[in-house]
């Protein structure tokens, strides 16, 4: 079990490529932060040049540093949250033409039984839904 | 009277079948109320009961067509608790009217009784509590609807 190894690996009847990753952690969500309005501009291109630097720091921070900043505070709290729940995330990542992630959730009990029936409807180009097993669909 | 000792009172008929309706519905509210507090729910559950009661006292009537449900998708774990404690008390009396406690009337509870079984792990994620939430819901559904019918013609 594991964030960054699939535990299977499938390929659908139309060629897809499907990756299986089980894990305990539901990786925080990577929310991009809103950069300051400079759009409007002031009118005045010598002004305009001025906040360009400003543009630029607030794009970076919207974009990268907040919501990297926000990762890694709550990523220990998923972890934690992960290892002591005995729900296990199922999670099946095709990497084309698109990103495309669809999400199960079971317990630690059936793990085995529903990754065997996720591959096996992957296989036959199905999203199947198992028992003891909750399909949430695909992931934002 | 209370809807816990009307139900048990009545011969089967339309009267029976507004007893029973009081009965899963002030069920419903107290396990849910025992469990997770009072809540808009269970205030709605009691609202019902009390209309059912009247109605058993008039020999029948109009009856709810099932049971409060929830505005939103995830319950919380005393929540979950309230309505699996409901669910399980309601297959019980339906068990014993009915005789047997495997009747095949029954498998359609079963069958929410068992999924909710298979999900029910300590600190569940939303998405396990909202399935769980969703299979207790039909389950409750499905014996208020059984009750009706057995109480009506057994």
């Amino acid at each position: 079990m594991g964030l960054f190894r699939p535990a299977r690996t499938v390929t659908g009847p139309h060629g897809e490529y499907w990756e299986l990753y089980v894990s305990k952690t539901a990786l925080p969500a990577w929310r991009e932060g809103k950069p300051g309005r400079f759009e409007d501009g002031t009118g005045d291109p010598r002004g305009d040049l001025l906040e360009l630097p400003f543009m630029l720091v607030s794009a970076v921070w919207g974009m990268l540093v907040e919501p990297l900043l926000r990762f890694l505070v709550l990523l220990p709290v998923s972890f934690v949250r992960g290892r002591r729940s005995r729900a296990i995330r199922i999670e099946a990542v095709n990497g084309f033409p698109h990103r495309e992630v669809y999400l199960w959730t079971t317990t630690d009990d059936g793990v085995e039984r529903v990754l065997d029936e996720i591959a096996s409807g992957l296989a036959a180009g199905r999203f199947v839904q198992p028992e003891g097993a909750v399909y949430s669909g695909r992931e934002p | 009277m209370s809807a816990y000792e009307l139900v048990d009172e009545l011969p089967s008929g339309p009267a029976r079948a507004a007893a029973w309706a009081a009965y899963a519905l002030t069920t419903y509210a107290d396990k849910l109320a025992a469990a997770a507090g009072r809540s808009d729910v269970v205030a709605e559950a009691y609202a019902r009961a009390s209309a059912c009661l009247d109605a058993a006292a008039a020999g029948g009537g109009p009856l709810p067509a099932g049971l409060p449900h929830w505005h939103t998708p995830v319950r919380s774990r005393e929540q979950l608790r309230g309505m699996r404690d409901a669910l399980d008390t309601l297959r019980t009396y339906l068990a014993y009217e009915l005789h047997d406690e495997h009747a095949p009337q029954l498998a359609r509870i079963d069958a929410q009784l068992a999924r909710a079984d298979e999900l029910w792990i300590d600190r569940p994620p939303d998405e396990i509590r909202g399935a769980i939430g969703s299979a207790l819901a039909i389950g409750l559904d499905e014996a208020y609807a059984l009750g009706r019918r057995l109480m009506t013609t057994a």
